[in-house]
């Protein structure tokens, strides 16, 4: 595993638990989300139609989407509630003093 | 016990209770009767996605053939003609006959058609289904001023996909606001001005006169004596329950086929779900007719639980969307039951909401703003709603202020 995979995102504060950021890197959009239980990662764009997640309700581990309430689980990626039926990317997070960090392939 | 369930409607509202059915009940036969020979496919992107080619037919089924084969659902292209509550059989134009132990209807809603004195049929168009969107798409790519009757969610869909396509538009709406049916004049006046800024027309308050065609194009005469000239027509001016099938039957009809809370009709054993049922709402304790995406989902999902036996009354909080230009809009609720209206936002850019109260607790709301302003908050309200919780006003109605910190868990 190459350490230049992991890019980092900013601080531990930055994130409201039960929330999201948004993190753009080169042409790729992510969201970057504070859970209960730790930090978590997925493609920031819905699998449905080309809105960005960063506008909408994260609550009990899913995120969903602003545009048409397709609610996708925020751990595994998971598709949970239609128009959303394709799985939303998830991506490797590790925090390191302080910082978020997410692994990009 | 196997039994024999027929869903007849292969919309949304079908497709759904059939999978809930399988769910909870792996023997039964279940077998969807559609009159479209086309399996369940989603309706919203017709009118935009579709029109505008950035989504083909085949994006729009909700689930593949191979979906249906694993679950055991058949899917049946047939019409029905008539339908024998007593002996539980509905009989198709073609002879065969269905026995059912359960059934569900599913039928849908169908569009209300202009009337005309001259023979113009033909030559109005409305947008329900696949064939119409293709037909519509074809045509119009040979068209330019373009004249949309009705100024409804599908009228202003049409109207904003056909103005992406550099056509011109004329919205002609009888009411003295757009979408006036359901939305609050607040918001349809913002969806109006996008509207317009675009280079749409709007016209309110006018009635049509008169359509006289003239050669390729048509004139339309309005009641101030106004004189359009257009050279394609398309309606949208609302819809009716699909329930002729029925109408010299037992089956209790009024404004659709009337079900309580668990999706059972007047007749045993006959359950009804999505846009032709006018069902009991237990929350707002009166029946109500939706025509939405959400709605014949759920409303889908609960009938084929109760049809399993799964007793599941259905308590969704209404909820819709339409999609504009680049504005969303969303309505969650019902707007017409308030003591007071509370507003959030006062730009579309950042989303502008307006909340309906009584005693208190939010009724409904609707709000629009740039694609993904007004979603989460719409949503929370769906929570709040449902919850009957009596909310914090001062944080409704300042956008700094989040507002799922009005949520208790």
């Amino acid at each position: 595993m190459s350490e230049e995979n992991w890019i980092e995102v900013g601080s531990t504060d930055s994130i409201e638990e039960e929330d999201l950021i948004r993190f753009d890197h080169q042409d790729k959009t992510f969201c970057v989300y504070k859970l209960t239980d730790g930090f978590y990662a997925t493609d920031g764009i819905c699998t449905h139609e080309a809105v960005h997640l960063e506008d909408g309700l994260v609550m009990d581990d899913e995120i969903e989407c602003p545009m048409h309430q397709g609610i996708f689980n925020i751990k595994s990626g998971e598709a949970l509630s239609p128009p959303a039926c394709e799985d939303l990317k998830t991506y490797p997070v590790k925090v390191d003093n302080d910082k978020i960090f997410i692994k990009i392939d | 016990m196997k039994n024999n369930i027929i869903i007849l409607g292969g919309g949304q509202a079908g497709i759904y209770a059939a999978r809930e059915i399988r769910q909870n009940d792996s023997k039964s036969n279940i077998k969807i009767l559609g009159e479209e020979n086309l399996l369940p496919y989603e309706r919203p992107p017709l009118s935009k996605d579709f029109l505008l080619d950035k989504k083909k037919a085949e994006d729009l089924y909700f689930h593949s053939s191979d979906v249906l084969k694993n679950e055991n659902i058949e899917f049946e292209n047939i019409s029905i003609n008539k339908v024998d509550f007593e002996n539980k059989k509905l009989f198709a134009k073609n002879d065969n006959v269905y026995s059912y132990d359960s059934l569900l209807i599913s039928t849908g809603s169908e569009n209300k058609k202009l009337t005309l004195d001259n023979n113009l049929k033909n030559d109005i168009y409305y947008l329900r289904n696949l064939e119409e969107a293709k037909k519509i798409k074809e045509i119009v790519s040979n068209k330019n001023k373009i004249t949309i009757i009705g100024g409804g969610f599908i009228g202003l869909e049409i109207a904003s996909s056909l103005s992406q396509l550099q056509k011109k538009v004329i919205v002609i709406e009888i009411g003295n606001q757009l979408m006036g049916r359901i939305i609050p004049k607040q918001i349809a006046d913002l969806v109006q001005n996008t509207h317009i800024e675009h280079g749409n027309e709007i016209i309110l308050n006018k009635q049509i006169e008169k359509i006289t065609k003239k050669n390729d194009d048509y004139e339309i005469l309005l009641n101030d004596n106004s004189l359009i000239e257009t050279d394609f027509i398309i309606a949208g001016i609302g819809s009716t329950p699909t329930v002729k099938l029925f109408e010299n039957t037992n089956l209790k009809l009024d404004n659709g086929i009337v079900t309580n809370q668990f999706c059972e009709t007047s007749i045993k054993d006959v359950y009804a779900a999505g846009d032709v049922s006018n069902f009991y709402h237990p929350f707002y304790e009166r029946n109500m007719r939706l025509e939405s995406y959400q709605h014949a989902q759920n409303h889908g999902i609960c009938a084929g639980k109760n049809i399993a036996g799964v007793k599941t009354e259905y308590t969704s909080i209404p909820w819709m969307w339409s999609d504009q230009f680049n504005l969303n809009l969303q309505l969650t609720g019902i707007c017409d039951e308030y003591d007071e209206i509370i507003e959030r936002g006062n730009d579309i850019n950042n989303g502008v909401i307006y909340f309906f109260l009584k005693n208190n607790k939010i009724r409904g709301a609707c709000g629009v703003g740039i694609i993904g302003k007004v979603g989460r908050d719409i949503r929370i309200t769906s929570k709040l709603t449902e919850k009957d919780t009596i909310v914090d006003k001062q944080i409704l109605s300042d956008q700094n202020l989040k507002l799922n910190k009005l949520i208790q868990k």
